[in-house]
């Protein structure tokens, strides 16, 4: 289980982190959402030990974050670096044996992460002369090629086309399905989504908000209402509802769409509508992970 | 400190070193030059050089062959004449065994005199003029060749004080080599430095500091770069000196037949009378000198962005690294001066000038050892600062820091 424990971090007059603190048990997968500038990296260094918080602390298994912890971890920057000439298979052994393998091993484990990121005609290959995205996927290759515990990955798909970004996609789920700990940070909603089963917002070097997508979801104070037809008395029934008021956005095709109060028991409402007239839809909708995450970070919804 | 990551970084680097094509290239081109330096004063001296002095002597009989008497061994003489035939001209010198020049000699009342027609006027002459001197005599006082040739010669011996050499002789000799050495120093020192530099601006530039420091902490990785670029250094510099060591005395050798020859050839290493204790001194200033620019070179690429920022941070680093080499220069020729003395203690000049002191003069154990460990505790200082610098430096992007930022960074 990672345990960060209240830390922060100053750089000079910059308060980077204040009270960070979340708790990732073994085998989630966790995603680290935030703006740029919002303490993603920071907060991810300091897991690695890159960085020592002022105050606060990091455990992996109740252990401080040593050498020993170090070398079960993987780690993904955001800002890609490779070793240009070094072949990729050089470059993978390379880190295999940086995390504690003997060269056979890390050979065997590299030969492996090729195949399974599709990338196994260019082991021979100086990194250099890659794509960008098959550059990419060999530094995912470095960061996992030693089997760790823990993965930290800092925007994996950014830069990846469509079928790339399923390669790897595919990848972390059988990452997954071993056990192993993940934390993504990620722009591309849809992608964290699908594959984080906790979350962490944080904004201005604080955690807005954490917890599974049903937690977050039940903190969230109202629900979207969609009704049709777009009726004048169905309209005067929604507006009387305490605290509802009708969606910022526009409603399209006709129906209306409100925000209700998540308190507000959905049946007495239906049965009132219907009981106005003729109702052809009715759905509460839960707020996605953006919605979520505009809110958290103080942006409308 | 975990060694295995440090064993692994090593490897790395040193295998990356020495595959790479700079270190290759300034491996093979330092052999060459190191055989060029030892080997072509004695290759030209022998092979070309006799051109330069074979000449024709026109006169007669008696005074020509007096005259190929005196001038053996600095002139070859291809021809003698009794008396100039012809007009000299280059198609003589050329008809000649393509002589360097042609020697009329004559004598009258005021003594010998001669009159050269050279192809190069400047390239000749000077110890033909010497090598006249006790002939004039000869005719001036009827005494031997042998007799004046021996009275022009006043033995002079200088008999050294100093216990490190005997006579004049190994102490040239061992000037010469300490110039070498020096020069391969100096050579050693800045480039392997530099490749540490160059290694650091990569990683930092190409943004792969991090991925590592995830993993090897800086100190880790600092290290395993400079002993690793130490190690191909000193595999380098013992390529030279063996390269020097082999060619100096295979061509004392190949030219002990030839006086003149010999005397240029620069003397084998061998020859310096250097003690087992001097010699752990030239290893250990070495590795002083190189770990301290290796760890200053490797702080300042860790603060730039691109590789064209690396010129800004190294041009003040640059500059002990010459004032060390010139005022080696300095003490090569005066290795006791008061201020060679003192300059021989302080770190970064050190390595260059207690070296060069060692190699040519008697230089007091106490004097070494103080140098020894101030050197010691300044490395130790600019490891701790540097690394400091290093870290910090390596996961900082955007604008370059200030040198007061970066003081503050070593301070903090």
């Amino acid at each position: 289980m990672l345990v960060v424990d209240h830390i922060q971090r100053s750089f000079g007059s910059v308060r980077a982190l204040r009270d960070v603190a979340f708790t990732i048990p073994k085998g989630e997968t966790f995603g680290l959402l935030g703006p740029n500038g919002a303490g993603k990296t920071t907060t991810m260094r300091t897991i690695l030990g890159i960085y020592q918080p002022d105050s606060g602390r990091v455990t992996w298994d109740g252990a401080a974050i040593g050498d020993e912890q170090r070398r079960r971890f993987g780690y993904l920057p955001e800002e890609r670096g490779i070793y240009g000439k070094l072949t990729v298979l050089d470059q993978l052994i390379y880190f295999g044996r940086l995390h504690g393998m003997d060269e056979p091993a890390a050979r065997v484990n590299a030969t492996a992460w090729l195949d399974r990121l599709e990338i196994a005609q260019y082991a021979k290959r100086p990194t250099s002369e890659l794509s960008k995205g098959n550059q990419q996927k060999v530094q995912v290759a470095c960061a996992a090629v030693h089997g760790p515990e823990l993965l930290i990955l800092d925007e994996p798909f950014s830069g990846l086309d469509p079928v790339n970004a399923n390669i790897l996609l595919a990848a972390l789920q059988w990452l997954q399905e071993r056990g192993t700990t993940l934390v993504l940070s990620s722009h591309q909603m849809y992608q964290i989504e699908s594959l984080c089963t906790r979350f962490c917002i944080i904004a201005a070097g604080e955690v807005r908000a954490s917890g599974t997508l049903a937690e977050l979801r039940s903190a969230w104070p109202t629900r979207e209402l969609v009704v049709a037809p777009n009726d004048a008395a169905l309209r005067t029934i929604l507006d009387a509802v305490p605290g509802a008021h009708a969606h910022a956005r526009a409603s399209a095709n006709g129906s209306l769409a409100y925000d209700v109060p998540r308190t507000e028991p959905l049946p007495p409402l239906l049965r009132s509508l219907v009981a106005a007239g003729p109702v052809d839809r009715f759905e509460a909708r839960e707020p996605s992970l953006n919605d979520i995450y505009l809110r958290a970070i103080g942006e409308p919804a | 400190m975990n060694l295995n990551l440090l064993a692994v970084v090593f490897q790395a680097e040193f295998l990356r070193k020495v595959r790479s094509r700079p270190y290759l290239i300034g491996t093979i081109i330092g052999v060459l030059g190191i055989f060029a330096f030892t080997s072509l004063p004695v290759l030209l001296t022998r092979f070309i050089g006799g051109s330069d002095h074979s000449l024709v002597l026109v006169g007669p009989p008696p005074i020509t062959a007096a005259v190929t008497q005196l001038v053996r061994g600095d002139y070859k003489i291809v021809d003698t004449l009794p008396e100039m035939t012809e007009k000299p001209s280059i198609a003589f010198l050329d008809a000649h065994h393509g002589a360097a020049a042609v020697v009329v000699l004559a004598r009258d009342a005021k003594g010998l005199h001669a009159t050269a027609y050279a192809r190069d006027a400047g390239a000749w002459g000077n110890s033909f003029r010497r090598d006249l001197a006790p002939l004039n005599v000869q005719y001036a006082t009827n005494l031997t060749a042998a007799r004046i040739t021996a009275l022009l010669d006043v033995p002079v011996v200088v008999k050294s004080l100093d216990a490190k050499f005997a006579d004049e002789r190994s102490a040239g000799a061992a000037r010469g080599v300490a110039t070498l050495l020096v020069f391969l120093l100096y050579m050693s020192i800045i480039l392997n430095a530099q490749s540490v530099m160059s290694s650091v601006a990569e990683e930092k530039t190409s943004r792969i500091a991090e991925l590592l420091v995830a993993t090897v902490s800086p100190a880790q990785l600092l290290a395993g770069k400079i002993f690793a670029a130490g190690a191909a250094g000193t595999i380098q510099l013992a390529l030279w000196c063996i390269t020097g060591i082999y060619t100096g005395q295979t061509l004392v050798g190949l030219t002990s037949g030839t006086a003149s020859a010999a005397s240029m050839a620069t003397p084998a290493l061998g020859a310096i009378p250097i003690t087992a204790g001097q010699g752990v001194a030239f290893v250990l200033f070495f590795l002083v000198g190189f770990i301290q620019y290796a760890t200053m070179y490797a702080a300042a690429a860790s603060l730039i962005n691109r590789t064209e920022d690396l010129g800004s941070v190294t041009v003040p680093l640059v500059l002990p690294v010459v004032g060390g080499f010139l005022v080696a220069q300095f003490a090569l020729v005066q290795p006791n001066a008061p201020s060679v003395q003192i300059i021989s203690q302080v770190p970064l000049l050190a390595p260059f000038v207690m070296f060069t002191r060692i190699a040519i003069a008697s230089v007091p154990l106490w004097q070494i050892v103080l140098s020894l460990l101030v050197n010691i505790v300044a490395t130790v200082a600019i490891v701790y600062a540097a690394g400091k610098v290093y870290r910090v430096g390596l996961l900082m992007y955007g604008k370059m820091p200030s040198l007061k930022q970066v003081i503050a960074t070593i301070r903090a």
